[in-house]
């Protein structure tokens, strides 16, 4: 028992350093450079922003399968209404307000739904994808659209002591859900819900209102993500943020979050991340195409979601055990 | 004799709605010259709905068992990515071409069932997984020219072409719809497997305290999905005398809608395959009907997204309602 939780302690560390020393022995040219470095901050700060939020979702024993069309949906917002607004400062500043808005919406409408007519997170989150998807798709006229207005592009490219300005935003927000969940009653109730939401129920804790309020920090979180992604990229349109969805829950689940609900940290998310971050970066050194990515990534949830099965079902038959042995 | 006016009724909802959305679409094409209410517009919506019902019919199957499956149509795209390899690289016949792709498709299915049913993965998180497994495998054997770039195989063949069509206006992927549909019924009503669908949807628990193997069940729906996924690529590559990559993208989605508006409820352990054929042909019905008035087809991702929300609020919400009236009724029984 004593040895397992040292491992598990050290494990992500471990694995991170094999990984980079992998990387670094495979690649060294590319993969050790200055450039190659802000490559992968970008693409971690990306995953760890939508991650730090939607991991409230997770906890809670829900999912968000909209968060790819979601993300596209508030880039298209913030980079037409900047347009609307005459390429202005004043415009991103309103711009990035609405899609803010438009995210928490979107996040309410889904914990709403879900909690009031009990209704499965992956068929409510999986039917607004489409909505989301469609929305963008008409507000674009399904084109791309460029935004270079300077404080726009300044959002994802503007560095501070070498740092890209999205590495911030992720860390503040990442120490802001770190926070809320292990030092606020609010955190603790997250937990309690995603543990046993009857228990939690029958304990005089808000349900519903603790699992809307979890949708709705994940619908923000990733309307940031669009944001940043727009920014970065100069332009959005119906497909900015494609394939987010799986790599924000790859993300979760290698940094140890149960996607059962009431298990999982911030730190392991980030963790989590960041590791999404050097594979995704890894196999793009290696020259693997990012349509053969998906292969790795689909073989990491299944494995890391049946291992989390397992030893669920582990524990549970060791209890049982317990309780007879108590019981004789 | 509750249940059954439940059922009854929800069946009558979804051919009404069908009704009314045709009505819809008439009046509105009625307008610009009756693009939508004719014969041939009639047999190409049949046309559009069959693929979706023949995978409807597995996926039926699992969502009764309240499982789901969203790899469907990455599924498609490997097994007919393998049917064009076969057809490029060898001189072997189309028949043993289509069992290699049929065989494909119950691997595909087989894994999923193993995923779910033998480790415990929840259904949505498992065929997520393999929906990007399944679609990274099928760009890796796509056929690639001399700089290494993915190109449309084509699989032009006369007898192929002739499988993609019909006899006339009789296309063979409708005959193929009919024929899967009333065997898929007939499992589903009268064999002891179709029964024990419906028991493991109910409960898992008591579907096991009752002898029934729950994770065979459940395997076995996944490799019947795989196998009618497989039936559906190959009449799409047979129509589109080609494969590609981009087979099935988003085309997930499709199955499940046409078994949730046809009644099929998410819970499990109700609906039926001729209701998911109802759901086809209303979706059908829709695509068909926003394409010939030239509506943005950006809105139809809206509206289907909208249309699911919403059955499925009104199926949770009268659920509750008859769940509510029962337990009055029994109290009241209990009283007397």
């Amino acid at each position: 028992m004593m040895k397992n939780i040292n491992w598990s302690k050290y494990s992500k560390p471990i694995i991170l350093a094999v990984f980079i020393i992998v990387l670094s022995i495979l690649r060294p040219k590319a993969f050790l450079s200055l450039d190659n470095f802000s490559n992968v901050l970008w693409s971690v700060a990306v995953i760890g922003i939508m991650v730090s939020g939607s991991i409230f979702v997770y906890l809670v024993g829900g999912i968000d399968l909209s968060i790819a069309t979601l993300c596209a949906f508030s880039a298209v917002v913030v980079v037409s209404i900047t347009h609307l607004l005459g390429d202005t400062t004043a415009g991103v500043i309103v711009g990035v307000i609405a899609a803010l808005i438009v995210g928490m919406i979107a996040g309410a409408v889904h914990g709403v739904v879900i909690t009031t007519f009990k209704i499965p997170a992956f068929l409510v989150t999986f039917a607004t994808q489409s909505i989301f998807l469609g929305l963008a798709m008409i507000f674009t006229n399904n084109k791309i659209i460029s935004c270079t207005v300077p404080a726009f592009t300044a959002i994802g490219a503007f560095k501070i002591l070498g740092f890209p300005l999205p590495v911030y935003f992720m860390a503040i927000i990442a120490v802001i859900s770190w926070y809320v969940l292990s030092k606020t009653v609010y955190g603790r109730y997250v937990y309690a819900v995603g543990g046993n939401p009857e228990a939690s129920e029958i304990s005089g804790i808000n349900v519903k209102l603790v699992t809307i309020v979890c949708y709705m920090i994940s619908g923000l979180t990733t309307a940031i993500g669009g944001i940043v992604l727009a920014s970065m990229t100069q332009q959005a349109s119906s497909s900015t943020g494609a394939g987010y969805t799986n790599d924000v829950i790859t993300a979760a689940v290698i940094g140890g979050v149960s996607l059962l609900g009431g298990e999982g940290t911030v730190s392991g998310a980030i963790f989590g991340a960041v590791l999404m971050g050097l594979l995704n970066n890894g196999l793009n050194l290696m020259s693997v195409p990012s349509t053969h990515a998906g292969l790795v990534k689909g073989l990491v949830i299944v494995v890391a979601v049946a291992f989390d099965a397992l030893q669920h079902a582990d524990q549970s038959r060791k209890k049982v055990k317990k309780v007879k042995k108590a019981a004789a | 004799m509750k249940r059954m006016n439940q059922t009854t009724m929800r069946r009558l909802i979804s051919i009404g709605m069908l009704l009314i959305l045709i009505l819809l679409f008439t009046i509105l094409a009625g307008a610009g010259k009756g693009k939508f209410l004719n014969f041939d517009n009639l047999i190409e919506v049949v046309r559009d709905a069959s693929i979706p019902t023949i995978i409807g019919v597995g996926v039926t199957y699992i969502i009764i068992t309240a499982g789901i499956d969203l790899s469907t149509g990455s599924m498609m795209a490997l097994v007919g990515m393998t049917m064009a390899n076969i057809y490029a690289y060898t001189l072997l016949p189309f028949s043993v071409m289509i069992i290699a792709g049929l065989i494909v498709g119950l691997l595909c299915g087989l894994f999923n069932g193993i995923i779910v049913a033998k480790f415990n993965v929840p259904e949505f998180i498992a065929t997520l997984a393999t929906m990007s497994i399944f679609r990274a495998l099928t760009y890796i054997i796509a056929i690639k020219d001399q700089n290494g770039v993915i190109k449309s195989q084509p699989m032009n063949h006369s007898q192929y072409a002739w499988l993609g069509g019909g006899i006339g206006k009789f296309y063979f992927v409708i005959m193929a719809m009919i024929v899967v549909v009333i065997i898929g019924q007939i499992v589903l009503k009268h064999t002891r497997y179709g029964t024990n669908l419906y028991a493991v949807g109910a409960s898992k628990k008591a579907a096991t305290l009752s002898g029934i193997n729950v994770a065979k069940t459940r395997m076995i729906a996944y490799v019947i999905t795989g196998l009618m996924v497989a039936i559906g690529a190959v009449f799409t590559t047979a129509r589109l005398q080609s494969a590609t990559t981009a087979i099935g993208m988003d085309f997930e989605f499709n199955p499940i809608a046409a078994a949730v508006v046809g009644g099929v409820a998410l819970s499990g352990g109700s609906g039926d395959v001729i209701g998911t054929l109802i759901g086809a042909l209303f979706m059908a019905t829709l695509e068909n009907g926003v394409r010939k008035l030239s509506i943005n087809t950006a809105f139809q991702y809206v509206i289907k997204g909208a249309i699911i929300i919403g059955v499925v609020i009104f199926d949770a919400t009268y659920k509750a309602r008859m769940d509510r009236k029962a337990k009055e009724q029994g109290a009241k029984e209990g009283l007397e």
